[in-house]
């Protein structure tokens, strides 16, 4: 009887363990290459005039409901009544996951998937998207070059843009007022410095505001690039294919000491996460916050006293703001391509971008066409919305630079956001980096 | 043929005769046992195939196939992604793995971790299980409220102990109002992976405290009673009656416990990402990070082999710690 109780206990550990190999290594099926299983990339396909009857799956980062992504949706039945659509939603941290997972079960689901531009040459190396140069030929001159390129690898179309993004200075009219401060400026020669949002945000603070100042992307690499890069550093990496580790040059080094020194002195707050910082503004306890266009809506239907000014920039170094977004990616392995290209050139191409033009939220378009209805949304309407209209025009224009292009982004932005969070908490800023440096040292060892 | 010969001859031809004939009835009764026993057993060999099949199928192609496949895939390398062909490579990522110092301390910080984390839980559970079986009021309003923990998904447990840690949050609010320093829990590389520790022993203590329960329970009566009789104390009696007769059940929650730490994922994924400063990147989590976040499928699964040889190592010390004593051969009955 004994030894029965210690068998079971014996199997019940040895399945327990057997468990987590089998987690990690349940995906891990390499038998087959993607040319046996309908993944070749020189297969001939193209964009058919007639809609098939198709089911797709969509793997997306907009909520249903919060994110305004069903009324798209319903415009695609709508307009394609022959091809469904279903619909997977990830939160932002677990979509490059759940792309890995998806893609390499090779079954060809999910047919289609957001895909971060700057991780385009990372998703296409890894044989993850469908290359469409031939078959989106005809819409090239639709989008904006800087988008087209985002979405490419060298010469080739890895992903159709859907949108294109931009950072704006919101900022709390009632506590700049409160503490006597001056709103920033809307004047491209007279915009505001980072050490100017510094000495305010003391200010502020003393007078009782809860947050000085808030990066909407808080510990994201995506908002926080625009600081190094003010002061005249690289966008992380140097070298043949962008593989050698650049963040611990001085411009990184005295950007991130000023982004450590916001929290440390209880200007900014540390533990808050990028999810929870739109509510921090809206509920009124932050003065500065710098967040993108699609915080507009949240704000034209809140009760804040709220106004808009040009992103802030250091006083030795020159205007910088974040861009690029996001692209829709084919799955190589899918089994729909002419339904799912339907639908990619709907989101992105057809009436101006559909995606942009039934999606209420306030994503700046890629598709030229697109910023015509785009501008004339309902948040563009009251002073400080057409004000922010100017803004966006302004800055995708004429400071905004892309994120660093490597195959080695996955990696290159995991490891540099630990490296601001450890920053935050207050880790010095050159260890933090160099930490971050040698990780990725020896993480980008696979591309060499 | 020599006489003698002959005689010997025909004597065993006799003696097989008679052995046909049945003369020679043991001799010949043992074979047929046999083969009834052997017909008996074939019978219950197919039988415990038949009932047996359907886990040992399921054990196959679950559990040992994943692993050979972990195991072989750990002896891979090639691009990330699950999509390229990797090529076979012996250890080369079991080299790359242990020649990165930061591997090596995440492996120690994992065990420390376990080291720290497993008696605490026991020893909160063994405390708290005592508490509840003896006689108080209200004692199964305290055993419901100590097991809750367990049934809330460990995701909403995160979430919660996320931003009730927050520097801004409720914990750090009551410190402040009794006078007290405000800490930076999950925000400072000291005190981190601490703060990790807090919140799986909240979900885990009450879960592990349910199975010491019902140990304590079924230890019986008498055994307490001869204690007292003898005058043993309360200490006494726990190290010299209690103790003894949990060990069936202690070394279940101690590998279950065990098991469960050395994979924990959910709070550092939710709420510190392996950070500050590396300080909470255990093992599983970094597994999972290589193998789903960076798509290095060799790679991850080379430190999940390392992960389970661990884990291993540290579930068969215990089984030899807490091995039962061995009745002596041959001792009277």
């Amino acid at each position: 009887m004994k030894s029965i109780k210690r068998s079971a206990i014996a199997i019940f550990v040895v399945a327990a363990i057997f468990a987590t190999v089998g987690c990690a290594a349940a995906s891990n099926d390499v038998d087959s290459n993607p040319a046996d299983s309908g993944a070749d990339a020189t297969a001939t396909w193209s964009i058919p005039d007639a809609d098939p009857v198709a089911t797709i799956t969509l793997l997306g980062l907009p909520d249903l409901i919060d994110g305004n992504m069903q009324p798209v949706l319903d415009a695609f039945a709508e307009a394609h009544p022959n091809i469904t659509v279903v619909y997977q939603n990830v939160p932002f941290d677990a979509l490059n996951a759940a792309i890995d997972a998806g893609v390499s079960a090779k079954n060809g689901t999910p047919d289609v998937y957001w895909a971060d531009m700057p991780r385009i040459a990372a998703l296409s190396a890894r044989g993850y998207t469908t290359d469409l140069t031939k078959q989106f030929a005809s819409y090239r001159d639709a989008w904006d070059d800087a988008s087209y390129e985002g979405a490419s690898v060298g010469d080739t179309l890895q992903g159709v843009p859907i949108a294109n993004s931009s950072q704006i200075l919101y900022y709390n009219k009632d506590l700049l007022d409160s503490a006597g401060v001056d709103y920033p400026s809307n004047d491209p020669n007279s915009r505001i410095t980072w050490e100017g949002i510094k000495q305010n945000s003391k200010t502020l603070v003393a007078d009782g505001a809860k947050n000085g100042i808030v990066f909407g992307q808080v510990d994201r690499y995506y908002q926080l690039q625009a600081l190094p890069v003010s002061l005249g550093g690289s966008p992380g990496a140097t070298g043949e294919g962008n593989l050698k580790p650049d963040i611990t040059s001085e411009p990184w080094v005295k950007s991130m000491d000023f982004y450590g020194s916001l929290f440390a002195e209880g200007l900014s707050p540390r533990g808050i996460t990028p999810e929870q910082n739109d509510q921090e503004f809206l509920d009124g306890n932050t003065a500065y916050y710098v967040q993108g266009p699609w915080f507009l809506p949240a704000l034209n239907s809140s009760t804040i006293n709220w106004g808009v000014a040009l992103h802030p920039y250091f006083a030795d170094g020159v205007p910088v703001t974040a861009t690029g977004s996001w692209a829709l990616a084919m799955n190589p392995f899918s089994q729909n391509k002419e339904a799912t290209a339907i639908f990619m050139k709907w989101m992105s191409v057809d009436e101006g971008a559909g995606y942009i033009k039934y999606r209420p939220d306030a994503e700046l378009p890629a598709n030229k066409a697109g910023k015509d209805f785009y501008y004339a949304k309902d948040i563009f309407k009251s002073d400080e919305g057409g004000k922010a209209a100017k803004i966006i025009g302004f800055e995708t224009g004429n400071t905004a630079v892309n994120r660093l292009s490597t195959v080695g982004y996955v990696e290159f932005e995991s490891i540099v956001n630990r490296a601001f969070a450890d920053i935050r908490n207050g880790t010095d800023a050159r260890t933090a980096l160099e930490a971050a440096s040698t990780e990725l040292e020896t993480a980008w060892q696979t591309y060499k | 043929m020599t006489p003698k010969k002959r005689y010997k001859s025909a004597r065993v031809k006799l003696i097989r005769a008679d052995a046909q004939n049945g003369v020679y009835g043991p001799a010949v009764a043992r074979p047929r046992a046999l083969l009834r026993r052997f017909s008996r057993e074939r019978h219950d060999l197919i039988w415990a195939t038949v009932f047996l099949l359907p886990a040992m199928v399921a054990i196959l192609s679950t559990r040992v196939w994943p692993t050979v496949g972990a195991i072989s895939s750990s002896l891979h390398t090639g691009f990330p992604g699950g999509v390229r062909e990797p090529v076979f490579s012996w250890f080369d990522n079991y080299v790359r793995l242990f020649e990165n110092p930061a591997f090596i301390e995440m492996i120690v910080r994992t065990i420390a971790f376990n080291l720290v984390i497993n008696p605490l839980q026991i020893a909160i559970a063994l405390v708290v299980s005592l508490a509840m079986t003896r006689t108080i009021p209200f004692r199964g309003l305290w055993r419901t409220l100590v097991f809750i923990p367990a049934t809330v998904p460990i995701v909403g447990s995160s979430i919660a102990w996320g931003v009730g840690l927050r520097s801004d949050g409720p914990v750090n609010a009551v410190i402040s109002a009794l006078g007290g320093t405000p800490q930076p829990f999950f925000t400072s590389p000291a005190q981190a992976l601490a703060s990790i520790i807090l919140v799986a022993t909240w979900i885990g203590v009450g879960y592990w405290m349910l199975f010491l329960i019902a140990g304590i329970e079924a230890i019986p009566k008498e055994y307490y009673e001869a204690a007292k009789i003898d005058r043993a104390g309360p200490i006494r009696t726990f190290f010299s009656i209690t103790v003894p007769q949990l060990k069936r059940p202690l070394l279940f929650v101690l590998v279950a416990c065990t098991v469960a730490n050395f994979v924990l994922f959910v709070p550092i994924q939710l709420i510190t990402n392996g950070g500050p400063q590396s300080s909470t990147t255990l093992l599983m989590f970094d597994a999972y990070r290589t193998t789903f976040g960076y798509g290095s499928r060799n790679l991850g699964a080379a430190e999940v082999v390392i992960l389970t040889s661990i884990m291993l190592l540290f579930v068969a010390l215990q089984f030899f710690l807490l091995r039962e004593d061995r009745e002596p051969k041959g001792g009277p009955r």
